[in-house]
């Protein structure tokens, strides 16, 4: 009854959230690439980050992990309750290298690739900036080389995806880490058990990074 | 060209048989749930003296986005023919407000609704159409009007049939003085941030607030349980909202729900909204909470009279997949009958309703005799798994009774 089902996003952070687990004390147990393992108090499972809040919100994980990117563009009832600290990166607008001048006009009409659509539309409305987005699913970067958008709004983590393709930074439009999410009822049916684990687990990340 | 037209002609003979995305139809076997659990509700909240009101589906945008402050993103709106926007609506209570401002009546209201409410940005539930049935106890402020609402909530879901529901009580008023202490604006991006639970956020924009307040927004989630109130009381702050809340608690303890009801301080709801206690209920088989309401002394001013109110409103869908309702489908007894019996056949079936059975009636058909009644020109024969055999005539006054032969 009081064991607890935690929800880790698949890809990049998957990673450093098993370190943290790790670091929690919940060691071991996890078969090579299965989607979900457990300990006697804790069941993991893994699923796609634009899916995870998706668990955590109809309570079929009482906790998760999702990066602050993904909490920004989905609306969502879940509360975010823990920087984890892992995970750094930053959303920005990148533009070709020869056309950066572009963005001096702030009148000027972008057509931005993007998968944070809703993202996008409040950073360039809260400007007054005119722009069509251009929502695409990954490899954004693409976009305007072959003339799909003439910019992007896009996760960086080291700038080197950017170099890579003659891309530049504009603008930054948020920071995004790591974050622990916690189902709103889960809180209060099952609140001792939570916090518990909420503790160890920001205790955990403090540690290893 | 050609292919133009055909796409729109061949796209409008699919949409034909689609829903739009987030409505759903309700067949026999899944609305029979709802309405056994819309009995259950009615029934209480009669018990407890409201009264059903009904308010239309429609209404001005305005009555939304002024008086209840919901956003215009998040409501089905529709152009009337002189052009003015309306909009479905995405809460009963607002309506129930304009209609006792408007109309009465005077003095203390109990009014309850069953009814849905729709949204037009699906969330992630994905449904845009939530039906809904609450209470609205108008013209009275004060603790005893706060207690009976809330061990009315408890008894509604007890009604449901909902196991393990809890019902936190918290008020609007301390998380308000809890923010004022911190030297936060209305509206402002802290507010903001506390209303989305990003606490994250609410943390790095709180350095510069007095600790003990700061600590306090920050372990909200946790303030709740007994001693709730004790800390809270600690840090001197909202304390004509913790009194009002301890004097609820107080008028509750004649009604005996203290099992299912706890101090819940850290209760996020519409701050502009709410001006005392808010409520909300939680039972582990629900992601989200089962009811919500609370005191809303502001809003029947917007309609033009100014009158204390307090309500809830309870999620069916939510309440639904946290009880077992299984309602098995009435027996419904088959009467066939031959053209030359026919008169015979309907006859007895008119006695038979009037006698409390359900019964329905059609010619026999080719094939095997149905179940049931059949009045054919040799007799009247009763068919069931067993067999078929003719009925004497006091069998037949039996099945009035309903005892089968």
């Amino acid at each position: 009854m009081n064991r607890l089902t935690l929800a880790l996003p698949s890809g990049r952070l998957l990673g450093d959230c098993v370190r943290v687990l790790h670091a929690a004390g919940y060691r071991g147990a996890r078969e090579d690439r299965s989607l979900v393992w457990g300990w006697a108090d804790l069941t993991v499972i893994v699923a796609k980050p634009a899916d995870l809040l998706t668990y955590v919100e109809r309570g079929a994980a009482d906790c998760g992990v999702v990066g602050k990117d993904v909490l920004l563009e989905q609306s969502h009832e879940v509360y975010e309750l823990v920087d984890l600290g892992f995970g750094r990166c930053r959303g920005v607008v990148a533009l070709p290298a020869e056309c950066r001048r572009l963005w001096e006009d702030p009148r000027r009409h972008l057509r931005v690739a993007t998968k944070y659509p809703r993202v996008a539309e409040r950073f360039f409305w809260e400007r007054g900036r005119p722009v069509e987005i251009v929502e695409l699913y990954g490899s954004v970067e693409l976009a305007p080389q072959v003339g799909l958008s003439d910019g992007i709004l896009d996760l960086v983590m080291t700038g080197a995806t950017l170099r890579a393709n003659g891309l530049v930074e504009v603008a930054e439009v948020f920071r995004s880490t790591a974050r622990l999410v916690v189902n709103p009822v889960s809180l209060r049916t099952r609140s001792a058990a939570v916090r518990e684990l909420v503790g160890r687990l920001a205790r955990a990340a403090q540690e290893v990074s | 060209m050609g292919s133009v037209l055909h796409s729109l002609l061949y796209r409008g003979k699919e949409l034909k048989s689609r829903l739009p995305a987030g409505l759903r139809d309700w067949t026999p076997e899944e609305l029979a749930p709802l309405r056994a659990l819309e009995a259950r509700l009615r029934r209480t909240f009669e018990a407890w003296g409201y009264r059903e009101v009904a308010t239309p589906v429609l209404e001005y945008l305005d009555t939304w986005t002024h008086a209840a402050g919901s956003g215009p993103a998040s409501l089905f709106v529709v152009v009337d023919r002189s052009g003015e926007l309306l909009a479905l609506r995405p809460e009963l209570t607002a309506s129930v407000a304009r209609l006792v401002a408007t109309r009465g009546p005077e003095g203390v209201a109990r009014l309850y609704y069953v009814g849905s409410v729709f949204r037009a940005d699906a969330g992630r539930g994905g449904s845009r159409e939530f039906p809904q049935a609450g209470v609205e106890r108008v013209g009275e402020g004060g603790a005893d009007a706060d207690a009976e609402v809330v061990a009315l909530a408890v008894e509604a879901l007890r009604e449901a049939g909902v196991a393990g529901a809890r019902l936190g009580v918290g008020h609007a008023g301390f998380l308000r003085a809890l923010l004022e202490a911190a030297g936060l604006q209305e509206r402002s991006v802290p507010q903001q941030a506390l209303l989305r639970r990003d606490f994250v956020t609410l943390s790095a924009l709180l350095e510069g607030a007095p600790e003990p307040v700061r600590q306090a927004l920050l372990d909200l989630p946790s303030l709740r349980g007994r001693g709730a109130l004790s800390s809270a009381r600690r840090l001197g702050v909202g304390g004509q909202a913790l009194e009002e809340l301890e004097a609820v608690l107080e008028a509750l303890g004649a009604y005996g729900v203290a099992e299912h009801v706890e101090v819940d301080l850290g209760i996020i709801r519409d701050f502009d909204y709410y001006t005392g206690v808010v409520l909300e209920a939680y039972a582990p088989a629900s992601g989200a909470p089962l009811l919500g309401g609370g005191r809303y002394d502001g809003l029947l001013e917007h309609f033009g009279a100014s009158r204390p109110a307090v309500g809830f409103a309870v999620h069916l869908e939510r309440v639904l997949s946290s009880c077992r309702l299984d309602v098995p489908p009435p027996p419904v007894l088959e009467v066939a009958y031959d053209p030359s019996t026919r008169p015979q056949a309907v006859a007895w079936a008119s006695k038979a309703r009037a006698a409390g059975l359900r019964v329905a009636t059609g010619p026999a058909q080719n094939g095997p005799p149905r179940a049931g009644v059949n009045f054919r020109a040799d007799g009247v024969w009763w068919v069931d798994a067993r067999g078929s055999r003719r009925l004497a005539a006091s069998e037949l006054d039996a099945l009035l009774e309903g005892r089968t032969p």
